[in-house]
């Protein structure tokens, strides 16, 4: 199944310039890690030294964000969408 | 350290921010600039190299999100390419990237070693021009390291000096910790911190730590002689870091941040009202050279804004190029540049506002 992705523009650099673009995937699970292996850049930007994703990035799969889904050995479905953000920090 | 006839070679000044890199470039007369730039928008652009051994730049980028890393570009700045395996402690060490401070060539008789200070504090070395990337824990495995303190600006390890005489020697400093040495090319380190007061840090006073050294730089002509901006006080030793004096008289105040030296000998400093008020002091920018090793000290303002003028000069947003007669140049808290083309006697400042300004660094390329 092919979904999309969506990076912040401050992580574009690590995804051959494109802040959206396809993933072919069967899980989401398999999603989140072919997104490490495709782009394996995004890897220090998305965990930190303890491999925990940052305090201040979010990955929402669709409307959820991930941290709520317990099972992510979930089926992807053709429209689905994979996006990083960053937390609202600050002002 | 000889200076470098003006007779050719472009130069270009690499300005970080903390949303960016901009860069002015300009040629050994210095009189007209083209600014490029932002570069690495939106980035915290905290340390900036100019490789002449490769033509290239290194820029180490964080943010708050999203971590530290090294990006490079080789042709300046229009596109960039991040260092897959960048400095990068391990889940074991316990300590955590937040950014990276100085990014320094190795000795001239190692073209291939380059060094990273980052915060937390700890020294990268590789071997391999940049591609890789390994933690000297040397450093961290120091028996001082449970008492290591972050000042202000975070526990960040911000000055590397080579020896030129010896590639095995190495210092670093870091705030609010101290200097320390190296005689084995970074395996192993000894504190060198002897007569640098201590500042609070609920450590006992005679820990070997708790020194908070701002900027740190070498002689050019005096093997083993160095000379530093302190938290409270400017120091010079002149027995390679085993011992340190005060050379603070004639300042205005015993605060700052950036301290730089040109290749004549020359000594810089931005003076800061106090701890507590990190502006200049009475609002009056002037910068303080030193042309006799630190025994007086001449303030400078020709060109300088006369208006009130509260601001900062951080720890490595002031250089100098190694052209003759020597340009030297900073970047404010409020993202000013000036600069001075005749060694401090007349300032000039580079067109435009940027955001404040981390480093500033003078690449002949």
């Amino acid at each position: 199944m092919t979904i999309e992705v969506t990076v912040p523009s401050l992580l574009a650099d690590c995804t051959g310039g494109r802040r959206q673009f396809p993933l072919v995937a069967a899980t989401l699970a398999d999603a989140l890690q072919r997104l490490l292996e495709e782009y394996p850049r995004l890897r220090p930007h998305l965990y930190d030294e303890a491999l925990q994703l940052r305090r201040h990035v979010l990955i929402f799969y669709n409307d959820d964000n991930l941290a709520t889904i317990p099972d992510r050995n979930v089926p992807l479905r053709a429209g689905d969408r994979l996006l990083v953000l960053q937390a609202v920090s600050g002002g | 350290m000889p200076p470098v006839p003006n007779d050719a070679s472009k130069l270009v000044l690499l300005i970080g921010t903390v949303k960016g890199a901009f860069f002015y470039h300009t040629d050994a007369d210095r009189q007209q600039w083209k600014l490029t730039g932002p570069h690495l928008a939106g980035w915290e652009v905290y340390s900036l190299c100019g490789d002449s051994r490769n033509g290239r730049i290194i820029a180490g980028t964080c943010s708050y999100t999203y971590g530290a890393t090294l990006r490079t570009t080789r042709d300046l700045g229009a596109t960039w390419e991040e260092v897959d395996r960048g400095p990068a402690y391990t889940a074991e060490s316990g300590f955590k990237l937040n950014r990276i401070w100085q990014i320094s060539p190795g000795h001239a008789s190692q073209p291939g070693t380059w060094y990273a200070g980052v915060e937390e504090a700890g020294l990268f070395v590789s071997r391999d021009d940049g591609r890789t990337w390994a933690e000297l824990d040397g450093l961290t495995r120091h028996p001082t390291r449970p008492q290591w303190f972050p000042g202000n600006g975070g526990m960040c390890l911000h000055t590397i000096l080579v020896d030129p005489g010896n590639p095995q020697r190495l210092w670093v400093a870091a705030s609010a910790i101290g200097v320390f040495r190296s005689d084995d090319g970074g395996l192993s380190w000894k504190t060198c911190n002897r007569n640098l007061p201590s500042v609070p840090t609920g450590l006992p006073a005679e820990t070997e730590v708790s020194r908070c050294v701002h900027k740190m730089v070498l002689d050019p002509h005096r093997p083993g002689v160095l000379y530093q901006q302190f938290h409270g006080g400017v120091f010079k030793s002149e027995d390679a870091g085993e011992s340190w004096q005060s050379i603070a008289d004639g300042l205005p105040s015993n605060f700052g941040f950036p301290m730089t030296v040109t290749a004549n000998g020359d000594l810089f400093i931005v003076p800061l009202q106090s701890d507590e008020q990190r502006f200049v002091p009475d609002g009056a920018l002037k910068i303080y050279r030193s042309r006799d090793r630190g025994r007086t000290w001449r303030a400078l303002a020709k060109g300088l804004p006369r208006q009130p003028h509260f601001v900062g000069v951080l720890r490595d947003a002031m250089a100098a190029d190694p052209l003759d007669p020597a340009g030297v140049y900073f970047g404010t808290t409020m993202g000013e540049v000036y600069y001075s083309a005749d060694a401090g006697e007349n300032w000039h400042r580079l067109p435009g506002q940027f955001p404040r300004i981390t480093t500033i660094k003078a690449w002949l390329t």
